[in-house]
Formats: structure tokens, sequence, C-alpha cells
């Protein structure tokens, strides 16, 4: 890092100006975010936070990102892991494949798990077969799932390419199975990016809205995560249950922002 | 015994070619050849990280061409250590024992053993990252010795370090090698391995391997250009070292070469072509080694001659033509061999 630590006491026009704009934005984010916080009386925040809807929309919000996070881990792992050490034909169209959820607005992935969920053949077996996913909690896992994975595949893929697969090839020859080169080597070597990685998805999915919304649908009570309910009360005018729900989310991003830097800040991921 | 026969394998740019190669239990057998002659595949090929696209490897008899690297008693030892970094010294020396499920006992008792033949025996409790690049090695040689392999394999061990840990190193390889009898492949570009430690050595380039033999039969009859080009040192030549006031006379029985060299006992020296100076007379100079003897050769390369002159011992010059023709050197006739005290290389044997 070559940080110029006199910028301050002898600021040039030049030091001057990008400091002044890089404060300025700071204050603007601070006041922005912060003025969302205290707009209603504190008393009101406090009895919106716990009101049933909320509390229900916390629940739900943290239960099914829960799900769709193990998912994507259990999902991302050997993907990432076959990305970054397997030669297979396709590997760098499958690299794109996994990175177009990241550029796709999540309304339009969201219509495409609609359609896919819902009047295609797989669609009306699964619901033929019990699983409605539509309209249904479930499609917010569904819907959470597919726009996060590619964001736990691309930090685990990271994780995977620092590790010298050299320290594989050893435990092979040290009497590991390849199984067991890969728990006992490579799995305790990817952890800190591994749980960067965790983490950041988690806090992803608990703020998906778009692919949600299409999948899941906007029900009270029923399909309504913290961003539906930001969604529904803002549209309905209720909008002290519309910070109360903005200010969870913003204490959430924080942490799972602070986790994550904690994790691949400095040394990077192993 | 380890027998290799037709390997091959394609890998990226580096490639193994057709490779035969039979090394005899308790052998320490060198593979010499420059950075990308396809070294470190064949050692991987060998431990069974990469199947090979064509030929067998037998060991004992066994064919373990498709073996599992596990399976397979064979251990492997990187040039870069590859100690697991969130293990400790102790736990990377005793993993191999606990994937064989031994009892927490034994592998504690196995583990001091090797540990103390490796003079590591205090650094057990330490993570690897405190450790110097000496004593990484010596705990990656642990960590495969522990386990009593049939083969130990070893990718440029010396390489890494500095001039007199490698030397120090050398020497407890050979120790080693001696006290447990193991069968030894190791690759190296360093010619002062060789007579230091090889029983045998075969050299490698481009994938392949284009001679093999005794250190002696490699240096002294250099099968290809490449070879003689890539050790560099034709006038090598076995003795004892003794050393007086900083100087050293070295006995190479037929004639006594004097150097400067801290290196006493059983040694070869080795001198380039290039540093052998030829003349018809003997003349006064500040070199310190002057043998007469006869041309017993010239045979013409290129630009340059390549002139034998026999001594008791054959040192080859190289010379231009002009040199020669200046000099009127003819085969029979008889000539002096001159070179400085610095010309003389001293590696230990």
């Amino acid at each position: 890092m070559f940080r110029n630590r006199a910028a301050l006491p002898r600021p040039t026009p030049f030091k001057a100006l990008f400091l002044a704009v890089t404060f300025c934005l700071i204050a603007y984010t601070l006041v922005v975010i912060g003025g969302l916080v205290v707009y209603p009386p504190l008393p009101a925040l406090i009895e919106s936070l716990f009101s049933p809807e909320i509390v229900f929309a916390v629940e739900l919000s943290l239960v099914t990102s829960a799900v769709s996070t193990a998912f994507c881990v259990v999902a991302a792992v050997p993907v990432a892991y076959s990305l970054a050490r397997l030669s297979f034909p396709g590997r760098n169209l499958a690299n794109t494949l996994f990175n177009i959820p990241l550029a796709l607005p999540p309304l339009v992935a969201g219509v495409a798990l609609l359609i896919f969920y819902g009047p295609s053949t797989f669609g009306k077996m699964l619901s033929a077969s019990g699983l409605d996913v539509i309209y249904t909690p479930l499609g917010i896992v569904v819907a959470q799932f597919f726009v996060n994975l590619p964001y736990m595949v691309r930090v685990a893929r990271s994780a995977f390419e620092t590790i010298n697969p050299r320290y594989e090839h050893v435990a092979r020859t040290l009497g590991c199975t390849e199984w067991g080169a890969f728990r006992q080597i490579t799995l305790p070597l990817a952890k800190s990016g591994l749980i960067a990685g965790l983490v950041i998805t988690w806090s992803k999915s608990i703020g998906e809205f778009g692919a949600v919304l299409m999948l899941a649908g906007a029900t009270r009570m029923k399909t309504e995560t913290l961003p539906i309910a930001l969604f529904l009360n803002m549209s309905t005018g209720d909008l002290d249950l519309a910070v109360a729900a903005s200010v969870i989310l913003i204490v959430i991003s924080v942490i799972s922002l602070a986790v994550f830097e904690r994790y691949t800040g400095g040394r990077g991921v192993f | 015994m380890l027998r290799i026969a037709g390997l091959a394998k394609r890998l990226g740019d580096f490639t193994l070619d057709c490779v035969d190669l039979t090394v005899a239990d308790g052998e320490y057998f060198i593979v010499l050849g420059p950075t990308g002659a396809g070294k470190t595949i064949l050692l991987e090929t060998l431990a069974g990280i990469y199947s090979p696209d064509a030929g067998t490897i037998a060991l004992e008899g066994r064919d373990i061409t498709r073996t599992d690297p596990k399976d397979r008693g064979i251990g492997m030892v990187y040039q870069d250590y590859m100690l697991f970094p969130h293990l400790t010294v102790g736990e990377n020396i005793g993993f191999g024992l606990l994937q064989r499920k031994a009892e927490a006992a034994r592998i504690g008792e196995s583990v001091r053993e090797t540990a103390a033949l490796l003079g590591i025996g205090h650094l057990l409790e330490r993570t690897t990252g405190t450790l110097s690049g000496g004593e990484q090695q010596r705990a990656a040689i642990a960590r495969a010795l522990v386990l009593r392999p049939r083969v130990l394999l070893l990718d440029e061990p010396l390489s890494a370090l500095d001039t007199v840990t490698r030397e120090r190193l050398r020497r407890e390889l050979k120790a080693i090698h001696r006290a447990t009898g193991t069968t030894v492949v190791h690759i190296t570009h360093h010619f002062e391995d060789i007579f230091a430690l090889a029983d045998r050595v075969a050299v490698m380039q481009d994938g392949r391997i284009v001679q093999t033999g005794t250190p002696d039969e490699v240096f002294r009859k250099p099968a290809t250009e490449f070879v003689a080009a890539f050790t560099g040192m034709e006038n090598v030549y076995c003795g004892v070292s003794r050393v007086q006031n900083g100087e050293a006379t070295i006995d190479l029985g037929e004639i006594v070469v004097r150097t400067v060299t801290a290196i006493e006992g059983d040694v070869c020296v080795g001198i380039r072509p290039e540093e052998v100076i030829l003349s018809r007379r003997p003349f006064e100079s500040s070199a310190a080694n002057t043998f007469p003897g006869t041309v017993a050769e010239i045979r013409q390369n290129g630009m340059f001659s390549r002139v034998v002159v026999d001594t008791g011992l054959p040192f080859v010059a190289v010379l231009t033509r002009q040199s020669v023709a200046r000099l009127g050197l003819v085969e029979g006739e008889p000539a002096n061999v001159t070179f400085k005290a610095s010309a003389v290389h001293v590696f230990r044997r």
C-alpha cells in the first residue's frame, strides 16, 4: 500500500478537491441511511419492530435465507472446486454461464424461474407430486438459491484457486483418498474463503427481492420476507412498518459486511 | 526394483516421452536435467498423481501403473516442501500414520523417532510458517519417511536452500539413505548433488532420458552434446584432499592438484575445458598447476578444437583452431597442461 499519510497536513488543491469529494459522499451516505433510521419516533419504531407482521417477516427471512444459503454452499463447493481444479471440456463456458445470474436483473431470473416451475412440464410434474413452488415459501428458497449461487461459486472458486494443488498431491501419497485429501487438507485451507462466501450469500439472500417477488409473490403473512414487507407496507403507506423492515435489513448488511471483511480483508483468502 | 517402461505423459507444455528407467532396491538414483525438462512430471507420474498416457510402472514386480497413490508405498517431497499450514510440524509428520489409523501412542513414537533422525525433534509443536527453509525441508522429508516408503521421491530437495544449508542437508540425505536403505529417486539440476549422493544418474532433456549410468560414466563419457554441455565439467577426477594453511593439495593418484578449498577427505574435482591452457613448453605464470603430457587426440568441432592431453590423467581442453595451428599441436607430440587453482572446482564425494 502506498498510502500518502501526509495528505491532510499539507493539502494541495488536487488533494483537497479529491478529499472533499470523498468526505462529501461519506456524509451523504451517512445522512441518507441515518435519516431513514431516525425518521420515525423511537417508540413507534420499537413498536413496529415487534409488530406481528415484522416478526413474521424476520422469521421467514431467517429460515428461508438459512436454507437457501445451506443449499448454495453445498452446491457451490463442488462446482467451485471443479472450475478451479479440474479441466473438462466447456470449462470456460461453464465459468461464463455461472456468471450470467450475476449480471441478470433478478426480476428476469424470477420470471424465468416462474415459467420453469409453472407451465413447463417439469413444473407440472412437481405440482402433481405435491411440491408447489410458485407463490409459496418454498419459492422464496428456490429464488434465493438461483440468484445467489453464483456469488458463492465465485468466492469459493477464488478460495480454491489460491491453494496449491500440490498439498493434495502430497496428502494422496501420504495415504489419503481423494475425498480424504479434500476434507482434511483443501477444505480447512479454504475455510476463511468459504465462510466469507457463506456470509455474503446469506446477506444477499435476506435482501433478495426481485426474483422472490416474481416466483413467490408478495402475499402478506405468507411469503412476506423483510424486503417484501418493506415493499408491501410502502405501497399501502404504512411507513413505520416499512422503516422497521429497512432498519433490520441495514443492521444485517452492516454485520455481514464486517464479517466478510474480517475473513477476506488484508491477508486475502488464505 | 522400480521399473519404468515406455512411460509417456503430456501435460500442458510439459511432456514425458517414452521414459525407460530401472532403479535397483536401495539405490540412490538421480535424474539430472535443466528446468523444464519434465522432471517433476516424471516424479508425479511415479507417485500416481497423474496417470500416464502410455507405458508401465512396476515396483517389486507388481504393476502399479493404475494403482491409487495411497497404495503405492511411494513417498514424495516437493521442492517447496508443501507442509500443511494448518497443522503443526508434529501433526504434519504424523499425518500419514493417522491415515493408516495407527494408534495415537504409536504415531507419537514414530514421529519423535523420525524427527530425531532428521534433527528436528525440538520443532514438533511449532507451526510450519515459523520454520527456516532447511527445517521445513527436513520436516517434509520426515513426513514422507515416517511411512517407511519403498521409494522416496525428492523433487529438487536442495535447490531452494542457501549454500551452507544445502551442503549440510546434502550430507544428511546421504546419512539418511544409509540409515534407512530406502530407494531414492532425486531430481536436480545441480551436478554437485550427483557426486555427493548418486549411485546412478539419468540425464533428462525435453522429456526424454538421454543417458543413464554411474556418475563417472555420465561425466567422463557424455553420450550427447547436450549432456556434455549441461554437465560442463569434463575433467572430473576423484581423489583425496588435504588442507594446510588454507591451501589444498588433492591427490588424484597420477597427479597432485593444488587449489584453495576448505573441503577435506574424499573429493572430486572438476575443471572446465575452457579453463585448461595448453603450451608446447612449460612457462612461468601465476597458475598453480602445470603438468607435462602428450597430445592424445585433436578433434575439430566447429570453430573450436577439443584437444586431449594425457598427463597420466587425460585432460580435455577447448582451443580455437587458430591456437592449435599456432602452437603446432600434433597427436603424439608433448604438450603442457596448465590451469589456475581457482579453476579447480572441488565437491565432496
